[in-house]
């Protein structure tokens, strides 16, 4: 009853309705940041944007969100221009531009942000709520905005669709169809930009990466297609951003920003460990499937082969010596494969142990199996 | 011809001149002139290094030349994008990224369909007869990280095929495919030929340039020759492209048998020099 009362409170609701926006936004073009390997711009992008925000603030001097957004965009878009030049004109690479142009901004934004806590009094405002996220912060208008530029992102994005995946797969065959390469790649790493904007006073900027990285690489796990990933993508982001909106809505003063990315690492977590064909669970039961094939055509193939030393095709072979050359203990397989009939148990001498014997069928797979390394000597009887 | 009405009579399927171009102020192609007359095999041979990719790349456009015009059948390669299908090198994309091999030789229709339009139905058809054409049509759905070397550069040339050009830009063709789909791969290049299309491929063995391609061009930073196979695979080209240590037995003019190579498979000492 009380958690009835809590989702119908307005604020509540549309603070979740905020957060799904986020969280589908992040989780769609979070995907190409993935497969353009460009993770790390997405953490490069949100912690520069705190000198944006501050003086987003400053120049404003409300509590505002347009002129923070903004400020962000801007100041994200000058990070992001500093590694490229960084990289253009020096001989630093990728990563080491990406974390200088990072701590620098970071840095000025800290100092920002603290000037204008003491002096124009943001504290009172609520600025720091953007460093861990903070979703009571959210106001009914500020997710108006949110909305509004999220939808345009998508729309955006769904509008230049089978560009955008041309130049992540190959962009020199893209170029040579003629789309204006550059251009496009600009826009997609705005577009990647607004996704991690619109998400930082719910997520905050230390932390929004992870809504931007983690939702793409869980919906990796389960598809095939980019199609599949980018929708399932967006949904994880939906869905950790509820959660973590909830969750952190329901308990004073918990931040936001850090159980969404909980809710967001578990659902990586349960991808990499289920996922069919690229979990691990998955791979370990194939992998065991594998070992048990093995194991039975190891045993076929050494039946054939003590029939064909023995020169007799209906040869009756000891289950201890089929242990040994096997290498441990056969009974189980032996089972298996008679039920599947293709070999059966047979009474030699009462003083002797159990004695196997291929069926037709078995003896014909055994051949099957042993065709690829040459197929040896055929039943003895060539010898 | 296929061009009808054109302005200019096309003479040349592929005309490079003055090409020149730098990474971080070295120079990587310098003033080169190349043509191709329509409807040869042609192979851009040269040592590593010797900007053999970074040319096909200049004239897609994927890397601006400091200097120089790329013409395509008589006009400006802008004009003729439509014209010319790139196979670009194997190994530069990820073959991780999630789609199909169907998938793939669609994206060689998406200059035709322009902006904003998704492919259909149509385009899905023509992209399995492609796919048919290469011996890969029961691959359609396979996802590509599952393919073997041999299959995802033939579902490459399937994404060049659909695009029914008259230019083929191959960049290594045969690299890292096994002897089924090199034979494969070279029947396929006949085919292009016989229908009249142009091809022109960086390739990498010496030993087999002069029995698969018709037109050779020997490139190391400049042109080093150009020309039918016949005259152009000579030792002096050769030690002129690669340096002197290369021998080659089936090339004409030097220490070598001056019989013209082009059905003979050349001698066991050729060797491909490494870097």
């Amino acid at each position: 009853m009380e958690l009835l009362a809590f989702l119908g409170d307005f604020t509540v609701r549309s603070v979740a309705l905020g957060a799904a926006l986020v969280g589908t936004v992040a989780g769609a073009l979070g995907s190409f940041a993935v497969l353009r390997r460009q993770s790390l711009l997405g953490d490069t992008l949100s912690h520069a944007a705190l000198p944006g925000i501050a003086l987003g603030f400053l120049v404003s001097g409300s509590r505002s969100l347009t002129p923070i957004l903004a400020g962000a965009l801007i100041s994200g878009a000058l990070a992001a221009l500093l590694v490229l030049l960084l990289t253009r004109t020096t001989r630093i690479k990728d990563d080491a531009a990406l974390g200088v142009s990072l701590s620098l901004f970071f840095a000025v934004g800290t100092v920002l942000l603290t000037y204008a806590q003491r002096h124009v009094g943001a504290a009172q405002a609520g600025l720091d709520a953007f460093l861990f996220g903070q979703a009571a912060a959210v106001l009914p208008a500020d997710v108006t905005l949110i909305g509004g530029v999220g939808v345009a992102a998508l729309f955006a994005l769904a509008l230049l669709w089978k560009e955008f995946k041309a130049v992540t797969f190959d962009a020199d065959f893209a170029r040579s169809l003629g789309m204006p390469v550059l251009a496009l790649e600009a826009l997609l790493t705005l577009l990647i930009a607004v996704a991690v904007v619109i998400g930082l006073q719910l997520v905050g900027v230390i932390l929004m990466v992870a809504l931007v990285v983690a939702p793409a690489a869980a919906a990796r796990q389960w598809t095939r297609r980019l199609e599949a990933m980018v929708a399932l993508a967006a949904a994880f982001g939906a869905l950790a951003g509820v959660a973590g909106a909830l969750v952190s809505a329901s308990a004073r003063g918990l931040a936001t920003g850090p159980v969404i990315v909980l809710a967001a690492s578990a659902l990586v977590l349960v991808s990499l460990l289920a996922a069919p064909e690229r979990g691990l669970a998955w791979q370990a039961a194939r992998s065991w499937a594998r070992r048990r094939a093995l194991g039975s055509h190891r045993v076929l193939v050494d039946l054939l082969r003590l029939g064909q030393d023995h020169r007799d095709p209906a040869y009756a072979s000891e289950q201890g010596m089929l242990d040994t050359y096997f290498g441990g203990p056969t009974g189980h397989v032996l089972r298996r494969l008679r039920r599947r009939g293709l070999v059966e148990r047979v009474e030699h001498m009462p003083e002797e142990g159990a004695h196997w014997v291929l069926t037709p069928a078995g003896r014909a797979q055994a051949r099957e199996l042993q065709a690829p390394f040459g197929g040896r000597r055929d039943e003895g009887a060539a010898r | 011809m296929t061009v009808v009405g054109g302005v200019h009579e096309p003479t040349l399927a592929l005309h490079v001149e003055d090409l020149t171009a730098s990474y971080a102020h070295q120079a990587v192609l310098w003033d080169v002139d190349l043509n191709v007359p329509p409807g040869v095999l042609a192979a851009i041979v040269g040592p590593n290094g010797a900007g053999k990719s970074t040319l096909l790349r200049c004239i897609i456009g994927a890397v601006r030349p400091n200097a120089g015009h790329v013409y395509v059948h008589g006009r400006p390669y802008r004009e003729q994008r439509r014209r010319v299908a790139y196979v670009p090198q194997r190994t530069s994309v990820d073959w991780d990224f999630p789609t199909t091999a169907l998938d793939v030789v669609t994206m060689g229709l998406y200059g035709r369909l322009g902006w904003f339009r998704r492919p259909r139905r149509t385009e899905a058809d023509e992209a399995l007869e492609a796919l048919a054409m290469v011996g890969m049509d029961d691959f359609a759905d396979r996802q590509i990280a599952q393919l073997s070397g041999g299959q995802q550069q033939r579902v490459f040339l399937a994404r060049a095929l659909v695009q029914d050009a008259d230019l083929y830009l191959m960049d290594e063709p045969f690299a890292g495919v096994d002897a089924t789909t090199e034979r494969a791969i070279v029947d396929l290049l006949k085919d292009l030929r016989a229908r009249g299309k142009t091809v022109v491929a960086v390739h990498h063995d010496l030993q087999t340039v002069a029995t698969y391609f018709d037109w050779l061009a020997l490139l190391n930073v400049r042109v080093i020759a150009q020309g039918p196979v016949t005259e152009t695979y000579t030792a002096e080209n050769l030690h002129a492209a690669y340096g002197p240590r290369v021998v080659l037995l089936g090339a004409t003019g030097g220490p070598a048998p001056a019989a013209a190579p082009a059905d003979r498979a050349p001698g066991e000492e050729a060797r491909t020099p490494v870097a």
